[in-house]
């Protein structure tokens, strides 16, 4: 077991229905530090979340993943949870009559066994709802059913906030949201790293747009194009991702393939 | 208040035949005298010529379904004729049947034991008419036929079983709520039937509810013996009178359970079926709605979840005779190991019920591979200008959900457990009062944590 800090991705191979997904993921995303995960539509970002997260769907045919030294291949999802591992869905499930307030309580029983008293756990979940502007009536509803796109994302960032993981990667959490909604997500994200249980938390957050990098901003920008990360920068990428577009990219993930070939010719 | 005292000599076998009949007629002889039974030999004779003759709807022997409606034998199960044996202290009586019972039943508790009780055929426990609101009848049927109460005497019985069950009849309960009252406490009919109690309890239920009255009738049926229960249910509901009647079935693994049960509202009336078939082997459970006046409403709440061997078979038929009638019938079923149901929901809309408004919606769930559960829905409408809806599924747990609550570091089993009990929630949730739901959620529990295989 390697002893290196981090959410690690060595040369991850990962197939979907006889289709290679992912063609060789090098990444490591350090406590404390908010990765950006950008490009284009199909070229593997949420595969590589969902692979990280333990989806059963999604074959993993070489390489590894660790987190903090811990392979997660291995593990069964709620296992990488345990780990440390939170996994922000972009269309998250509903659970109909499984209340929020029952999910939560679960969820972070199953997460950091018996940490909380139950009035302080209250406190907790109350403290995270007013950061996200959300009314309290939201715990009585049922996990996710019957809410719309703004509502699921809120649920997940108070699900963070509420679970306060060591690395949380955040899938398109961006898309569907309304300004107002972002820069809750955004309060949130920050109140989070501002606290004692948050402020080591390692991000991946995987988007489109630039657009959520305004309310969270990245440390470091990773481009990924067909399966593989093409290019990987500042905060500066991003900004040249929303004047430029991909194609400029797409050429250099051509390039790459072409030499990738040539080289095993 | 009366006292007799019973025997082992007050038993027959029970046998569903003419002969079966001649004995349990003997039983009834000896008891009231010839001159009371020649009046009553007549009707229970009918009865079962009616059973007899009666073919059963409802599912044949096949794959899966092992129970032959019409081949029912029903061995070692003893027919008393049901007196009442009040103790000079029913408090004890009690106390001693929760010793005996499934101490997980909450109703057999003695703080709260309130209402009727049965032990079997007898009737151990009534309510003092001091402990209940003025005017409030909460007795033993028997005392109801004696004193000829206010429709005691129904109509023959059309169904195969609720006709053996009229001709076997020997326990029962009648209430009555006097209009404008409203009663707070709910009325528990409770029929146990303890380790040792393999016996034939044939239950006639009457409930009516005056005008504007309100109340809730929790019928019961505890116990872990290989009892057979056959009996008939009718509620009437008068003008904007509201009862919720809730059946709670927690009978024996081995037991067999037939009950129908039938509701009658009066204009502006509402009356709430709440059922839980929850124990037996074999379960009939038949719920017939009639909504014959103006602004009448009808609701019918459901479910079961089979496990082991079990078979529920469950039917519906809510019947809007006017217009302006609106119902509601909501059902969730679950199956698992060997457990097979059958689910047969349908609403009649009569030619001249213009806008009626008919709600039908049943779900059910499939945790195991040889589980199975058939739904069966059907819509007769004769009118026009009405709102009828129905909806059905069958499947099995959702993946994504399962994936969803893993990746919050809930572990599979406890995933599946979770996401399984909620499933029945919105049938749940309509139960009248929190400490009914939460017994309801706990007997689930229990099931689950009964059941073998959970994860097909």
């Amino acid at each position: 077991m390697s002893e290196q800090r981090g959410l690690v991705a060595r040369d991850l191979r990962v197939r979907v229905e006889n289709n290679e997904i992912l063609k060789g993921i090098d990444l490591t995303v350090e406590p404390g530090r908010v990765h950006a995960l950008m490009g284009p539509n199909g070229s593997g970002k949420s595969t590589l979340a969902f692979t990280l997260a333990g989806h059963p769907n999604y074959a993993v045919t070489g390489g590894s993943a660790t987190l903090d030294g811990t392979d997660l291949l291995d593990l069964s999802p709620d296992k990488r949870a345990k780990a440390g591992l939170f996994l922000s869905f972009q269309y998250p499930a509903a659970i109909p009559g499984v209340s929020v307030a029952n999910f939560l309580r679960t969820a972070r029983q199953s997460v950091r066994p018996d940490d909380l008293t139950p009035a302080k756990f209250r406190k907790l979940v109350f403290d995270r709802l007013d950061t996200l502007d959300m009314d309290p009536a939201f715990l009585g509803r049922y996990v996710n059913d019957g809410f719309s796109g703004g509502e699921k994302k809120r649920l997940e960032m108070l699900q963070l906030a509420i679970l306060a993981p060591k690395y949380a990667i955040l899938d398109e959490t961006d898309s569907g949201l309304d300004v107002d909604a972002l820069q809750s997500v955004g309060r949130s994200v920050e109140a989070l790293r501002a606290s004692d249980e948050g402020n080591d938390i390692g991000f991946l957050v995987i988007t489109h747009y630039p657009r959520i990098l305004r309310h969270v901003p990245a440390d470091v920008v990773h481009v990924m194009i067909d399966g593989r990360i093409v290019k990987t920068g500042g905060p500066e990428l991003a900004e040249e991702i929303e004047r430029n577009g991909y194609d400029e990219l797409r050429g250099a993930a051509g390039s790459l393939q072409a030499e990738t070939a040539g080289g095993v010719a | 208040m009366r006292s007799t005292v019973a025997t082992a000599d007050d038993a027959v076998d029970f046998e569903p035949t003419e002969g079966g009949l001649a004995r349990v007629l003997g039983l009834i002889e000896a008891r009231d005298g010839a001159g009371v039974v020649a009046a009553e030999r007549e009707r229970r004779e009918a009865a079962l010529r009616r059973f007899l003759d009666t073919p059963t709807p409802g599912p044949r022997p096949g794959r899966g379904w092992r129970h032959d409606y019409d081949r029912l034998s029903i061995p070692g199960v003893r027919w008393t004729a049901g007196e009442i044996v009040l103790p000079a202290s029913p408090f004890d009586a009690v106390a001693a049947l929760a010793r005996d019972a499934d101490a997980d039943v909450p109703a057999l508790a003695v703080e709260n034991a309130a209402g009727l009780v049965h032990l079997g055929a007898r009737v151990v426990r009534a309510p003092a008419s001091s402990s209940l609101p003025d005017g409030v009848l909460v007795v033993p049927f028997a005392d109801a036929v004696r004193e000829e109460l206010d429709g005691v005497d129904g109509a023959p019985a059309t169904d195969r079983f609720a006709a053996l069950a009229e001709a076997f009849q020997n326990c029962g309960a009648y209430v009555f709520v006097p209009d404008g009252t409203v009663i707070d406490k709910p009325i528990q009919l409770v029929f146990a039937t303890p380790e040792g109690n393999d016996e034939a309890v044939f239950p006639r239920i009457i409930v009516r509810l005056g005008a504007g009255a309100r109340a809730t009738v929790i019928e019961r049926h505890v116990g872990s013996a290989d009892a057979f229960v056959c009996g008939t249910v009718r509620v009437d509901a008068g003008e904007n009178a509201e009862l919720d009647y809730v059946a709670v079935q927690q009978a024996g693994e081995n037991a067999r359970v037939f009950m129908q049960r039938s509701g009658d509202c009066a204009r502006n009336a509402v009356v709430r079926f709440h059922l839980a078939d929850l124990g037996g082997t074999l379960v009939r459970s038949i719920v017939d709605l009639h909504l014959a006046s103006e602004g009448s409403r009808g609701e019918a709440a459901a479910l079961f979840f089979n496990t082991g061997f079990q078979h529920v078979d469950l039917s519906t038929t809510t019947t809007h005779h006017v217009g302006n009638t609106t119902s509601d019938t909501v059902v969730r079923s679950a199956a698992t190991d060997r457990g097979q149901g059958r689910f047969t929901g349908n609403i009649v809309i009569e030619a001249r019920a213009h806008g009626s408004d008919a709600t039908l919606r049943d779900d059910a769930l499939l945790l195991g591979k040889r589980a199975h559960i058939d739904s069966v829905p059907a819509l007769e409408i004769a009118a026009n200008d009405v709102k009828a809806f129905h909806g059905a599924t069958v499947g099995s747990l959702d993946e994504d959900a399962l994936f969803y609550a893993g990746s919050r570091g809930i572990a599979r089993a406890a995933a599946v457990r979770m996401i399984a009990l909620a499933f029945f929630e919105p049938v749940i949730a309509r139960l009248p009062s929190e400490a009914l739901r939460d017994e309801v959620r706990t007997a689930l529990d229990h099931k689950i944590d009964a059941a073998t295989e959970l994860d097909g």
